[in-house]
């Protein structure tokens, strides 16, 4: 169920059948990211792999004393780039790796193409998702609705890259889908399609209790992604944005050349590694901890380079001390940074107001915080929207609902008008009228005593009270109470026991905080292994423009109502 | 169910395998047993309770295991919480196998062998014409004859059928007048008209017999194999006819059969040019091997000789060393010579080109940087000799230390029949594999109930820990051992109670006898010890003598030898005994290393890893310290708790060297028995190319560090003028100019 292992498996696969000699790897821009997520480049240099080319990229060298291992995505145009490839071939002998299913017809027209003989191998290789950790893969595709449906391609891609997750695991699951989302309905249909069409394929050895794939939409939840994080991943990606483990620092005042990209790559990085699920404070403390341990691994040089022994000592420390001072480096500024950022938006104040929003039920304070907050110059334009957002959407049908006043006093602040559309925006795309479940108020009698325990007792942190509400949803399929009415199967048969092996597909994109709910999850209840994906993994900023991507401005008169409100009162 | 998923920590040496029940271990065949057998027997039970003692157990183990862990190598994160509530981390699901494949190689075989047929034929027909052709003498045969045998050789399309030209569509006439192909027959016009000389026609006619061979790929289909060996048999005979040369030496043809031909060309030159990177290359990943052969061996070898024992010879092992670091020194200077190949001519290798060879330089650094650094260094004569001492010494120490208990344990034994304090004593040594199960109790008798069987464990892990002092653990250990005994009682009813008594009864019993066992054993293993111990000590003096006689003491004693008439001999022993070679070698490699960064960080292509990369894995670029200056400052701002950097910015004077120092250091290198095998080194004249790299490595080491001293004292003033402390930046210029007169003097004197 290693996501990561298993794109990393097919890797290694290819380069190693391809055997001894130098090696080209030859991708498209899709299998780029995907071979990028698992491998650094030192680790593919041991084997052997020199060079790293596009298919696209045109005036390519010829060097015939390499061998080409292409890993592309089966589409229309890479088998073109490829048919011209093999026609007056560069490199001495190919290894052809697709990453899903590909047509015979053109299986046909690339071996007619391949006249001289070059192509060793032809494969398909279902590494077609991009793995983030073990247990979180995503799509990178950002915008994945029209309105309230499936953009065509999209839904394709989706198809291709949640099928071709499931044969990367063996994986043949029964699906169950969120049945207030058409779009759930439609890519658990297109799942099921590719599975019966390729049965062959899915002929894996059966599993006592068969594996789940479950389907939810993002509008079910747009609390989560509306908040600010505190874990160390989800905090990075929020104020940051990690695109690929990559982290833009460009912006950063006064960064060093080197600094102004850096990765985050559990795989390599054992600091990032101990400390992504941590939250804030934790990390503050383990990074003076990792500076403490720098310190003293430092060689002395700095100090006294007196003896030739000391000299050895610093030579011999040299590659190592280097090492450890690239990542202490990076995550000090990472965390420097942050930390900048906490203080100069005075995010811990905007936390607690939107926690308060996500958790509790207290319309009027809520109301004063937010107001409070939006009027404070220094609270930045996306947090005041962010606020104006969690309140539209927690309080939509309240009694006392004053949106129109805080819409006024966004427009007051100035805060342009593609932002304030955003609010009807959202309330659209996750309002009360869309939710199949209810997000904010405690279901059952269990549920309600909790929280009325938490209300007693106060809560730890409250910078963390919010759980996503995956977190309750995946509670009650583990203990099988999810109810069959919201979360139908598709198919006549149902699972009896227990699910073991959970495919959770979050349509819309999922988050990092869903990440660490899941991480948890695995880590806490015993015979359950859960994947986590998504279309992308969303931070508010990339969310907002999933939501504004889908086009749901002017569907909604009576918000249309609502928003010219203020003017006539005026 | 959670039998399939055993918690992470759990102690290997108690698990079973197979469908064992969570709650009584009893093994079931399959999951379907398993199952009924929960649901049957356990059903009543409480789950979460069961799974939380369990997990307190758990818990509680892996507690002492990690303080174990702890113990042996203290400083290093634990990668993970050790905790597991039950569940896995997903970091630690257990190794997955390869995903689904599919394989289209046969489907693709088999179109591609369709076309393929039909392309080798027609270049073997075409071949196969071309050396009937020019078989015979050309210039001594008149022109006639020579058109007579052509014809025979195609068929020639009749002129009638042929009003234009098919290639560039003009009307033939008297002046524009029909050529026919003599390849393939079909008619053109003049200026479509190709030709194709002799030696060409020689060329692709005489390597067809070898090339046909390997170009017949196993997936051809037998005829075509066969129609090109045809071709071959007569072709050796037209290779004599051929070579001389007249000025008609050429054959008409027509645009396609040329390009066949030329294509066919092109194939046979590629099948026989090997590049030089290749032979480079193969020769690097030769010496790449062979010293993955060989240096676990050393590294064997000189682990068993740095502890002092004498399996193996510190001659045998010198010569080894030596061995493997040739084998590095070629792969360094090959893959130099890969990185320059080319670069001295003009044009320049295409930029791919030199990617590639920069590629295969930084791969071949790594591969030194990261075996080297596990090579440790020898001791030297005396050195051994000491070592080899101690060991003795230590050695003997252990067997009286091992006599002595043994006889104080028997006086126990014989006072204390249970024989508890022994037992407590044995388990110590055990501790370090993490704290089993009372081996004694449970393979000899049959506890039926897991409880107890709990129960079992648990006492003697609180007897362990209490051995081992660690009250704090005893104290949850007891602790887990009421809830459990809660359990027990609860659970089982008065009968239960009294067969524990029985087996408890029994136990005792069993444990007295096993006590005499024990005792006779350990006797016998004195014995033994005594025994062995005794032959090693004769051996250890054997080997000592062997090795005084002091023509060995010349042999190979590259150090001392040096020292004789090297400046060094007024070093002091200590550091001329510190002195190691390997010392010397990293250092130059790394200074050689400084080089392949700037080609990493310029490569401006679509790549992606070498951005990810340029921060990670290549941890030599200088400015790190400056970017740390920075993004502590970063961090200072932000929290204004620590400042890291703090201390060194205070102790600016310190920071430079005394310059003797650095001449010392040259002379020490100078010294370096390293330096021998240089000379030798075909490769010596590609390292004047750039100073870093080169086989003046030596004083670039030197060169190196105050470079980078240079740097880190440019960052610190940057720094301090920042935060306005300006006496110190006065103190760290002047210091500055200091270095740099010394990087000046060094520089003057490797001139």
């Amino acid at each position: 169920m290693n996501v990561l292992l298993a794109v990393k498996q097919y890797v290694a696969k290819m380069i190693e059948d391809s055997g001894p000699g130098m090696k080209v790897l030859l991708m498209d821009k899709e299998t780029t990211s995907i071979v990028s997520m698992v491998y650094t480049q030192s680790e593919i240099l041991q084997k052997e792999v020199y060079l790293f080319e596009r298919i696209d990229s045109l005036n390519r060298e010829t060097m015939k004393h390499l061998k080409a291992i292409c890993f592309l995505r089966p589409t229309k145009e890479n088998v073109d780039y490829l048919i011209q490839e093999l026609r007056k071939p560069k490199y001495s002998i190919y290894f052809l790796y697709f990453s899903n299913v590909i047509s015979k017809s053109d299986v046909k027209s690339l071996a007619e193409a391949d006249e001289q003989e070059v192509v060793a191998e032809v494969q398909e290789f279902y590494g077609d998702y991009i793995a983030v950790n073990p247990h979180v893969f995503s799509l990178n595709i950002l915008g994945c609705s029209q309105g309230r449906s499936w953009d065509p391609l999209q839904l394709s891609r989706t198809t291709q890259g949640l099928t071709a997750l499931l044969l990367s695991l063996k994986k043949c699951p029964m699906i169950r889908y969120q049945v207030s989302s058409d779009m759930g309905k439609r890519l658990a249909e297109g799942v099921k399609q590719v599975i019966t069409k390729e049965y062959e394929l899915f002929d894996f050895r059966r599993t006592e209790v068969p594996p789940l794939l479950l389907i939810l939409d993002r509008s079910d939840d747009s609390i989560t992604p509306l908040l600010n994080q505190w874990t160390y991943q989800a905090m990075v990606h929020e104020l940051l944005g990690i695109n690929n483990n990559r982290i833009n620092l460009s912006r950063v005042p006064g960064i060093s050349r080197d600094l102004r990209e850096v990765v985050l790559s559990a795989e390599n990085d054992e600091f990032y590694a101990n400390n992504m699920y941590l939250n804030f404070g934790e990390i503050g403390s383990n990074i003076k901890n990792l500076m403490e341990d720098f310190q003293r691994k430092k060689p002395k040089e700095q100090q006294k380079l007196e003896s030739i022994a000391d000299m050895k000592a610093f030579v011999e420390n040299y590659p190592q001390f280097k090492k450890m001072s690239g990542t202490v480096s990076k995550h000090v500024t990472v965390v420097g940074e942050l930390s900048r950022l906490v203080s100069e938006r005075h995010l811990m104040e905007v936390s607690e107001v939107e926690q308060e929003l996500a958790c509790q039920n207290d319309h009027s304070t809520a109301y004063q915080n937010v107001k409070r907050l939006v009027q404070n110059p220094k609270v930045s334009e996306l947090d005041a929207v962010r606020l104006v957002l969690l309140y539209a959407l927690h309080y939509e049908r309240h009694s006392s609902n004053n949106l129109p006043g805080l819409l006024m006093d966004l427009r007051n602040r100035g805060i342009s008008e593609k932002y304030r559309k955003l609010v009807s925006a959202v309330v659209e795309y996750g309002g009360k009228r869309v939710r199949g479940s209810d997000l904010f108020s405690p279901k059952d009698a269990v549920a309600i005593t909790k929280q009325f325990f938490k209300g007693l007792k106060g809560v730890e942190n409250v910078y963390t009270q919010h759980q996503p509400l995956l977190q309750e949803t995946l509670d009650q399929l583990i203990k099988g109470k999810l109810k069959e009415n919201l979360y139908p199967y598709l198919g006549p048969s149902t699972l009896r026991d227990r699910p073991q092996d959970i495919i959770v597909f979050i349509i819309g994109g999922a988050t990092y905080e869903e990440a660490l709910t899941v991480y948890n999850l695995n880590r806490t209840t015993p015979g359950v292994r859960i994947v986590l994906g998504g279309t992308t993994i969303h931070n508010t900023k990339s969310f907002l423009e999933e939501v504004s991507a889908a086009g749901l401005y002017n569907r909604s008169t009576e918000h249309a109502q609502i928003t010219a409100r203020p003017s006539s009162r005026r | 169910m959670a039998a399939n998923y055993p918690p992470p920590f759990d102690d290997q040496g108690e698990v079973r395998e197979g469908f064992l029940c969570p709650l009584c271990l009893k093994d079931l065949q399959s999951f379907h047993q398993l199952h009924s057998h929960y649901e049957e027997e356990h059903s009543s039970e409480d789950r979460d309770v069961k799974g939380q003692l369990k997990s307190l157990v758990q818990k509680a183990k892996n507690k002492l295991l990690r303080r174990e862990a702890e113990r042996t190598d203290c400083g290093s994160q634990e990668r993970y919480e050790a905790y597991s509530y039950g569940g896995v981390d997903p970091y630690m699901w257990e190794p997955q196998e390869l995903g689904a494949t599919k394989s289209h190689l046969s489907d693709f075989k088999k179109h591609r062998a369709a076309r393929i047929d039909h392309y080798v034929v027609e270049v073997n027909k075409l071949i196969i014409r071309l050396e009937k052709l020019t078989s015979f003498d050309r210039t001594n045969t008149d022109s006639a004859k020579i058109r007579a045998i052509e014809k025979s050789v195609v068929p020639w399309v009749s002129d009638q059928d042929v009003p234009f030209c098919p290639d560039c569509g003009n009307k033939f006439s008297m002046r524009n007048r029909r050529h026919h192909c003599r390849l393939c027959g079909s008619i053109m016009c003049k200026k479509c008209m190709e030709l194709v000389l002799l030696p060409l026609a020689s060329k692709l006619t005489s390597s067809n017999k070898p090339n046909f061979v390997s170009h017949g790929s196993p997936n051809l289909s037998p005829n075509s194999t066969q129609a090109s060996r045809r071709g071959s048999i007569s072709s050796v005979s037209s290779i004599s006819s051929v070579l001389d040369e007249k000025d008609d030496e050429q054959i008409r043809c027509c645009q396609h059969c040329k390009k066949t031909l030329l294509k066919r060309e092109q194939q046979i030159d590629e099948k026989h040019y090997t590049p030089d990177i290749i032979k480079l290359y193969e020769k690097l990943r030769l010496c790449m091997e062979r010293i993955d052969l060989k240096a676990p061996d050393y590294i064997k070898m000189a682990q068993s000789i740095n502890a002092g024992e004498t399996t193996y010879s510190l001659e045998h092992a010198n010569d080894l060393r030596l061995e493997v670091q040739k084998l590095y020194e070629l792969i360094d200077a090959l893959s130099k010579k890969i990185l320059t190949l080319g670069m001295n001519e003009e044009p320049k290798p295409p930029a791919r080109t030199q990617q590639l060879q920069k590629m295969i330089r930084y791969s071949a650094t790594l591969f030194i940087q990261e075996k080297l650094l596990g090579l440790m260094s020898l001791p030297t004569k005396e050195n051994y000799e000491a070592l080899k001492e101690k060991r003795k010494y230590h050695l003997e120490r252990q067997a009286a230390l091992e006599a002595h208990r043994q006889l104080e344990e028997k006086e126990k034994d014989s006072t204390a029949p249970n024989g508890g304090v022994s037992l407590s004593r044995r388990n110590q040594f055990r501790k370090s594999e993490g704290w089993l199960p009372m081996a004694g109790g449970q393979c000899d008798r049959e506890i039926s109930d897991p409880l107890l069987q709990q129960i079992d464990n648990i006492t003697s892990f609180i007897e362990q820990a209490r051995a081992a002092n660690r009250s704090d653990e005893v104290k949850i250990l007891q602790e887990n051992l009421r809830q459990l005994q809660d359990e027990y009682e609860q659970q089982q009813v008065q009968a239960a109670i009294e067969l524990s008594q029985k087996t408890a009864e029994e136990e005792a019993m069993q444990r007295e006898q096993l006590e005499v066992l024990l005792k006779r054993e350990r006797e016998r293993e004195k014995h033994r010890g005594l025994t062995q111990h005794s032959r090693t000590r004769s051996l250890d003096f054997r080997e000592v003598r062997q090795q005084q006689p002091p023509e060995i003491t010349r042999a190979l004693d590259l150090d001392s030898a040096h020292l004789k008439h090297s400046p060094l001999a007024k070093l002091s022993p200590l550091q001329q005994s510190s002195s190691q070679d390997l010392g010397c070698l990293i250092n130059r490699r790394k200074a050689s290393e400084d080089n392949p960064q700037p080609h990493v960080n310029q490569n401006e292509s679509l790549n992606p890893f070498e951005e990810e990369e340029a921060d990670l894995s290549n941890p030599f670029s200088e400015d790190v310290y400056v970017g740390l200056g920075q993004a502590s400052k970063d961090v200072d701002r932000g929290e204004k708790e620590y400042n890291p950097f703090e201390e060194d910015q205070q102790m600016p004077g310190v920071a430079s060297p005394p310059s003797n120092n650095f001449e010392d250091q040259s002379n020490f290198t100078l010294g370096n028995p390293f330096e021998n095998s240089s000379p030798t080194n075909p490769f010596e004249v590609d390292g004047c190319e750039d100073e870093l790299i080169g086989r003046q490595g030596d004083e670039a080491i030197d060169e190196d560090l105050l470079l980078q001293q240079i740097d880190n004292i440019k960052a610190y003033i940057f720094d301090a003028k920042h935060s306005g402390r300006m006496d110190e930046v006065e103190l760290l210029t002047e210091n500055l100019r200091e270095l740099k007169r010394t990087l000046a003097k060094q520089k003057a004197k490797s001139k």
